[in-house]
């Protein structure tokens, strides 16, 4: 064992708690060495010392003190239970007074000639009529636009929009020649 | 007469009742106060008072502030009990408590100077009181030497740094197990062993010069 081992270790070996063969080699290095026996020597002594000293008392009124102060503690502690006891009361107590209307009610209801099956008046249901848009325009070109896919107006529909073509050609031809 | 029967039954009963707790280890005495006995906890002050007034006063060094603290103590303990976990050591727990208690209040003097100074001075004063917690029927000189070697005992271990000098005053003061310190102080166990070492290591190097 190197003294720094021994260092290491020198908590355990005052505690007594080293195990068989660990404390023989610490009594070993203490019987070689003689720095780590004055180290060992000094650090017992110190610990005497520390350990023999005189135990301070507690003052008179300690006690007295104490018990004050215990008793405002439970004094406390008693009115916050009573408050919570009392809150607690006043929940159950608003709970039971709801139940037991309800239970009023319920009993005043079924001992009243009121009759028991509720009459609901009759449901009349209803099916909306679909719209119908009318068609201006000749049935058979619609339906010969239906089944092509395409849209094939009628002659009277182009007719109706020719002057307006006319009249915008001749606008815009104007203003070519300008 | 009755009532001087009854009287004698009642004080009876209650000496039966207190040396029936003074029998008790703490943890059943614990459950007696859980389960309504407020004898017990006077059974809890009478054992922990001197012990955690000890510890305390050696951590902060101010006897008055010391007695405080272990008034807080039990306050907190009074208070708290019913959240205490019975499956640790009670003893544990107090100690954790008053050594919380004394760390705040390290830390408030720290932050306060004034405090501080408070506390200093009133230590002046304490030089110049009468001889006193000495066995009167030892000469002078000899009851001079003891409480003078107590006063550098006390000084020496008020100079190591606080997380040692915890350390130092449950192990040599408290003798508390390595476990139950590395409990108190929350820290792992091997710090406990390394504080302790230093701690050792510092005292005996602070109080060498004096003893030798």
């Amino acid at each position: 064992m190197d003294c720094r081992e021994f260092c290491e270790q020198h908590v355990a070996f005052v505690d007594d708690t080293l195990a068989g063969i660990e404390l023989v080699r610490m009594q070993r290095h203490i019987a070689e060495c003689e720095s780590c026996a004055k180290h060992d020597a000094k650090i017992r002594r110190a610990l005497l010392l520390i350990r023999n000293l005189p135990s301070i008392e507690l003052s008179a009124d300690f006690s007295e003190r104490l018990e004050a102060r215990l008793k405002e503690c439970h004094s406390e502690h008693l009115l916050a239970t009573t408050q919570r006891n009392l809150r607690r009361g006043a929940i159950a107590a608003t709970l039971a007074s709801a139940v037991m209307l309800g239970y009023i009610g319920t009993t005043l209801y079924h001992r009243s000639d009121a009759p028991r099956d509720l009459v609901m008046p009759p449901v009349i249901a209803s099916i909306p009529e679909p719209e119908l848009t009318p068609i201006t325009t000749s049935t058979p070109a619609i339906v010969a636009s239906v089944s092509a896919g395409l849209t094939i107006w009628p002659a009277a529909l182009f007719a109706e929009q020719v002057p307006v073509h006319f009249a915008h050609s001749k606008l815009e031809l104007a203003n070519y020649t300008r | 007469m009755a009532d001087i029967v009854r009287k004698q039954i009642v004080s009876v009963e209650g000496q039966t009742v207190r040396e029936r707790l003074q029998a008790m280890d703490d943890s059943a005495v614990v459950t007696a106060f859980l389960g309504g006995e407020e004898r017990a906890f006077s059974e809890l002050v009478t054992r922990y008072q001197t012990r955690l007034l000890n510890f305390v006063y050696r951590t902060i060094g101010d006897r008055e502030k010391a007695e405080d603290l272990v008034q807080e103590v039990f306050i907190r303990v009074y208070r708290h009990l019913h959240r205490f976990d019975r499956s640790k050591k009670f003893s544990t727990w107090v100690y954790t408590i008053a050594s919380n208690l004394a760390k705040n209040e390290l830390r408030n003097r720290s932050r306060n100077p004034l405090v501080l100074f408070q506390t200093v001075q009133k230590n002046f004063q304490d030089e110049d009181r009468p001889l006193q917690f000495e066995d009167t029927t030892s000469r002078p000189d000899d009851m001079y030497r003891k409480r003078h070697l107590r006063e550098i005992v006390e000084e020496s271990v008020a100079k190591l740094p606080e997380h040692h000098r915890n350390v130092f005053i449950l192990r040599e003061l408290e003798g508390k197990s390595y476990e139950e310190i590395a409990e108190i102080t929350d820290c792992n166990l091997g710090t406990v062993k390394s504080r302790l070492n230093r701690a050792r290591n510092s005292f005996a190097e602070i109080i060498a010069p004096y003893v030798d």
